[in-house]
């Protein structure tokens, strides 16, 4: 099993995204495999990039004479260890080779998460930040980034810090009143406590409230196009992407099988499904088709409904109206360049629509802007912290309960152990996001604060 | 042949409880200690009870032990702390006549036919191959034995500082133990020194007391054990004044001289018990603080100065008696005073109180760090039936921190260690609301009649109790009453309306319950809190459930917390040297984050860090035996 004392080396940047890669040691044998693999090796400054070359490698010598190290003596590095980072060119070969050349001087490769995992066993960063680290790296969308950053940053920690900093006082004042009744005096008024239980609750309310706007940002969501044969349902998926992914004829039933692409819409990171047109058919295959896209719609998020404003609309086309008129839509109406035989305004209520013509628009900005509008649903991202990751919602949604229980219970009020007892339950849930705190620290924090005892 | 099965040094409240115990589970005893005129001596506050020490003593009681039984028998003044509160927190306390306190429990002592006195000092522990083996006494002569539970409290290189005044004692008066100490520190345990206080006392005939607002017990008084019925002895007043301006000046002006605040002491003292040096040093905004006055005793001048302990000289002493109004006349027969004194750190133990070192050999009481009576009380009581029944080769008595405040006392102890003295308070009790001296017999009665402890009249007692108790659940669950509005419904129901009581309901016919002349208040409190927190209970169960289930993951006990990946040293270092026994204990020392827990968990379920051993499920600490409400 490996150990602790291990050192550790890996590529810290993500595979093939060319400029510059950086190679990280971190282990107590470090600085040493770095003195003993560069040439400036053993004069490496604290915190000072030094621009140096690899040595004992003749046939790269050229290639990595290039390389700029630094030096961050524990405990004041990512992992909170000796820590060294090796930045050359981004050559994947090249990185390979600095990081053999590390292993020979005595590191062992990474676990993947090792470098957090460290880093959070040695409390540089909080759980949430360790997740982020998770999603920052994986983000696809430039939003997917700032919001996995602003959790890095500890947004996210530093509002439910606060929530919880406050739960935390709060408590301690309660436990103290009962701890010691007999000195004479609340340590927490109760009208005071019941209002003060209710504004954490709408705090915690608050986070959540911004917490599907995060969570879309984070897992995005499956749209699919849907419509009659040669509507434009595919020339649509084409000029979402960006590229011409699936095929175009004017032949009425093309599309035959689900197609499954994913494209950043808005900042969003959506999952797009071409399928095929809707219409009775007696062709296996096509049928088949059909009965896909029907299956697309049940567990698609959105819907974008094309229709062509160039024919009549039939039977099929109010059909396909009627069936998505519960889901979260937007009415494509298209063929706008050709003469029209009925009026988008003959819709009337059927939500969100977008008049184009998708042979001429190569980027179809109103669609685009419609279907973001429909799924941030009004809950546009604030510049509040925001909460993506799953787990951290359940949490905070297990700890607004449990406040909204001890508010009720205050405006009722019941006594400091039952209040507690919620308080107690939404600590819990907030401390499981960021880290722990125990009875001690409680009792720590109403010594310091009163006055107490005989 | 050994001459006794146990042998308990110390007959202090730690000592009288394990030796009791031990001998009536029938155990031959030894109880060694300084003099036979000190056992059970209360060298601080007269008092028995308190906010979750209450709790303690009513567990003590349960399992058979004595301390409740005794205060019933001597205490002057009794109160319910926190009635205005709901009844998980209720917790009693009373002031007793404190010699009258030792005599009983010696009495009590004297009456156990197996238990033999040793007046003596015990000096060295012997060790034979790993195992205890006897005691040596300081005087000569070795007693062999096959435990030794050691309850010598504050003696331990214990030192009192009255100004610059320094003198090597126990207790005021009594000498310090320093070859017990040796003895101990040469097996390897590690170390800590504490300090503690305790005020000056005053001659009742030079007080004043119609300056004073009065402050009365309850009537009637409410007993701590489930076997006593009425409390007949005469009821006394304490009485509450309030320290003024003068008094911090002088404080402030002499605090050059407290051993507190001159280096002198290096000892950590209690933080809930602040002496009166720190109270008016670290919080200059109170303007005033209680302080009560309590007699020690029915037919005694004592007088104990409540919230007044301090460490400062004589002189300035007695300035500061004379500076509180209406103690102006004031003659003080004794000064406060501050004990230092050495205590092994508690994570040296299992949960049973047997040392991890070396086999029999059990600590318990201040030695082990804590502070207060009642603490003391109740791990003697396990000590002294783990000591037992490890010399019979039996399972220990092990208690959860999901059954009783003691369960709290012996996890916390010993997965935290020490860092300043420990004492119980409501907020260590997680499951609080299910811990109640309602139900302290419920939850502990069957468990003190397994391991022998409790007496077949308490048995047949409690029976009767339990059996009242469950028809009177059974009856509130059943009966439909009318309430005010007229509306019908089933009392279990009404109970769960604020305003509706239990007593009430009883009384206004309707619900006919069973309820013992001498027992109201516990049968009542016992089936109406079931109904009323009903919601509370069910979700602190839930919480029991979910700790469980970390609690059952068994860490073995050669498990290398070296070879878990990303535990930095300090965590491999505690851990190691406390060695939890399941993954819920190692959550729970000092330092181990979330994360840290998470990562064991995983290594000693695919036993990673254990080499050949694999991980089994841990049966759980004691089984629940809390009634719940259906
Ligand atoms: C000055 C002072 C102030 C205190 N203030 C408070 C307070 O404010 N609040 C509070 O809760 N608690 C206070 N306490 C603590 C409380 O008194 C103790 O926690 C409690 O009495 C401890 O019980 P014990 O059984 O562990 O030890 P003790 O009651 O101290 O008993 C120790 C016993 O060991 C015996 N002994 C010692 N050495 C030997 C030996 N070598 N051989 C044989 N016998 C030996 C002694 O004779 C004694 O009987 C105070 C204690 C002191 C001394
Ligand atoms: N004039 C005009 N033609 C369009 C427009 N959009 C799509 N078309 C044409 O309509 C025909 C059908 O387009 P597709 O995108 O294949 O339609 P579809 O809905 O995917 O058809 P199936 O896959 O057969 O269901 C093609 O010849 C397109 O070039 C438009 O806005 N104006
Ligand atoms: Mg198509």
């Amino acid at each position: 099993m490996y150990s602790p004392d291990d050192t550790i080396v890996a590529v810290a940047t993500p595979p093939g995204r060319g400029g510059i890669g950086v190679v990280r040691v971190s282990g107590p044998a470090a600085a040493a495999a770095a003195g003993a693999i560069l040439r400036a090796g053993h004069d490496l400054q604290p915190r000072r990039a030094t621009l140096t070359s690899v040595v004992g490698a003749p046939d790269l010598e050229r290639a990595l004479d290039q390389v700029v190290a630094t030096y961050f003596p524990a405990p004041a590095s990512y992992t909170g260890e000796d820590v060294v980072e090796i930045s050359g060119h981004g050559s994947p070969v090249l990185l390979r080779q600095i990081v053999e050349a590390v292993v020979r001087a005595g590191a062992r490769l990474a676990e993947p998460g090792e470098f957090t995992l460290r880093a959070f066993l040695n409390g540089r960063m909080d759980l949430v930040q360790a997740e982020a680290v998770a999603d920052l790296i994986e983000a696809v969308t430039p939003l997917q980034a700032r919001v996995a950053f602003d959790q890095l940053e500890g947004t996210v920690t530093a509002a439910i810090g606060a929530i919880d900093a406050a739960l935390f006082d709060l408590s301690a004042r309660l436990e103290a009143s009962i701890d010691f009744p007999e000195e004479g005096y609340h340590f927490a008024e109760p009208a005071a406590v019941a209002a003060e239980t209710r504004s954490l609750q709408q705090r915690a309310q608050a986070l959540l409230a911004g917490a599907r706007a995060g969570r879309l940002v984070r897992e995005g969501r499956q749209v699919v196009i849907l419509g009659k044969p040669n509507v434009g349902k595919s020339t649509l998926f084409n000029r979402l992407l960006g590229a011409p992914r699936a095929i175009v004829t004017d032949v009425p039933g093309t599309t035959r099988d689900l197609l499954t692409e994913t494209a950043e819409v808005e900042g969003l990171p959506l999952t797009l499904v071409d399928t095929a047109g809707i219409r009775r058919t007696a062709d296996a295959v096509e049928s088949e088709g059909v009965a896909r896209a029907r299956g697309a719609l049940q567990v698609a998020a959105a819907v974008l409904l094309v229709l062509d404003r160039s024919r009549p609309l039939d039977d099929e086309d109010l059909a396909l109206l009627h069936e998505t008129a519960a889901a979260d839509r937007v009415i494509v109406v298209n063929k706008a360049d050709r003469p029209p035989v009925w009026d988008a305004a003959d819709l009337q209520d059927a939500g969100p629509r977008v008049t184009v013509s998708l042979r001429d628009e190569a980027d179809p900005a109103g669609v685009r802007r419609a279907l973001a509008e429909l799924l941030w649903a009004g809950e546009p991202l604030r510049d509040t912290p925001t909460l993506s990751n799953l787990r951290h919602i359940v949490l905070v949604e297990r700890a607004a309960a449990a406040l909204a229980r001890a508010a009720d219970a205050a405006d009722a009020a019941a006594p400091e152990e039952l209040l507690l007892a919620d308080l107690q339950d939404a600590r819990a849930a907030l401390e499981e996001v960021t880290g722990k705190r125990t009875a001690d620290d409680v009792l720590q924090r109403i010594f310091t604060r009163f006055c107490i005892g005989k | 042949m050994d001459q006794y099965d146990v042998i308990v040094v110390g007959a202090g409240h730690a000592g009288c409880e394990a030796a009791y115990a031990a001998a009536r589970i029938g155990a031959r005893v030894g109880l060694c200690t300084l003099s036979d005129a000190t056992v059970a001596h209360m060298p601080c506050n007269p008092a028995v009870g308190g906010t979750a020490k209450g709790h303690l003593v009513r567990e003590i009681d349960a399992l058979g032990g004595l301390m409740g039984l005794a205060i019933d028998a001597v205490g002057i003044q009794f109160k319910l702390l926190n009635l205005s509160r709901g009844p998980a927190v209720w917790s009693p306390r009373a002031q007793a006549d404190k010699k009258l306190y030792g005599a009983w429990m010696k009495q009590a002592l004297d009456r156990e036919p197996g238990l033999d006195w040793i007046i003596g000092r015990a000096g060295r522990i012997l060790v034979e191959r790993g195992r205890v083996a006897g005691v040596a006494l300081e005087e000569g002569g070795r007693i062999g034995c096959r435990a030794v539970v050691v309850t010598t409290g504050t003696f331990l290189n214990g030192l009192i500082h009255v100004g610059p005044e320094t003198r090597a004692a126990g207790r005021a008066g009594e000498p310090a133990s320093h070859a017990l100490a040796e003895s101990l520190k040469s097996l390897g345990f590690r170390w800590g020194r504490l300090k503690t206080g305790t005020p000056p006392r005053l001659d009742r005939r030079s007080i004043d007391f119609s300056r004073f607002e009065p402050a009365p017990g309850d009537e009637p008084p409410v007993p701590f054990s489930f076997m006593t019925e009425a409390i007949d002895r005469p009821q006394v007043l304490c009485h509450l004044l309030y320290t003024t301006g003068r008094v911090a000046d002088i404080v402030r002006r002499h605090i050059g001289r407290s051993p507190l605040y001159n280096g002198q002491i290096s000892g950590i003292g209690p933080r809930y018990c602040p002496s009166l040096e720190d109270k008016i040093m670290r919080f200059p905004d109170r303007e005033r603080h209680q302080i009560f006055l309590e007699p020690e005793g029915l037919d005694v001048d004592e007088t104990y100065v409540n919230g007044y302990s301090m460490s400062l000289p004589r002189d300035v002493q007695a300035e500061l008696v004379r500076a509180l109004p209406g103690l102006e006349d004031a003659v003080m027969l004794r000064p406060g005073y501050a004990v230092e004194y050495d205590f092994v750190q508690p994570t040296e133990l299992y949960p049973t109180f047997e040392t991890k070192r070396i086999g029999g050999l059990f600590l318990a009481g201040q030695v082990n760090g804590t502070s207060g009576y009642e603490e003391a009380a109740a791990q003697g009581l396990l000590a002294g039936i783990n000591a037992v029944r490890r010399t019979r080769g039996r399972e220990p008595l092990v208690i959860g921190r999901d059954e009783a405040y003691t369960g709290v006392l012996a996890d916390d102890l010993t997965t935290r260690g020490c860092l300043e003295p420990y004492r119980m308070f409501t907020s260590r009790a997680e499951h609080r609301l299910l811990l109640r001296i309602d139900n302290a017999d419920l939850r502990l009665t069957p468990r003190g009649r397994e391991v022998g402890l409790v007496s077949d009249a308490r048995w047949a007692r409690f029976e009767r109790r339990r059996e009242r108790y469950e028809r009177n659940r059974a009856r509130v669950r059943r009966t439909t009453v009318a309430l005010d509005g007229g509306k019908r419904l089933r009392a279990a129901q009404a109970l769960r309306r604020p305003e509706v009581r239990l007593e009430r309901l009883a009384a206004q016919g309707g619900l006919a319950l069973e309820i013992a002349p001498g027992e109201r208040h516990i049968d009542l409190a016992s089936v109406e809190t079931e109904f009323k927190y009903a919601g509370y209970l069910d979700r602190q169960q839930a919480a029991i459930a979910r700790a469980r289930r970390q609690e059952g993951l068994r860490i073995p006990g050669d498990f290398r917390y070296a070879g878990v990946p990303g535990l930095s040293r300090e965590m491999v270092e505690r851990l190691s040297a406390t060695r939890p026994a399941t993954l819920g204990q190692a959550a729970r020392v000092p330092g181990v984050t979330p994360a840290a827990v998470a990562v064991i968990g995983a290594h000693v379920g695919r036993g990673a860090g254990s080499g050949p051993h694999a991980a089994a499920p841990a049966p759980t600490p004691g089984e629940n035996r809390q009634p719940t409400s259906t």
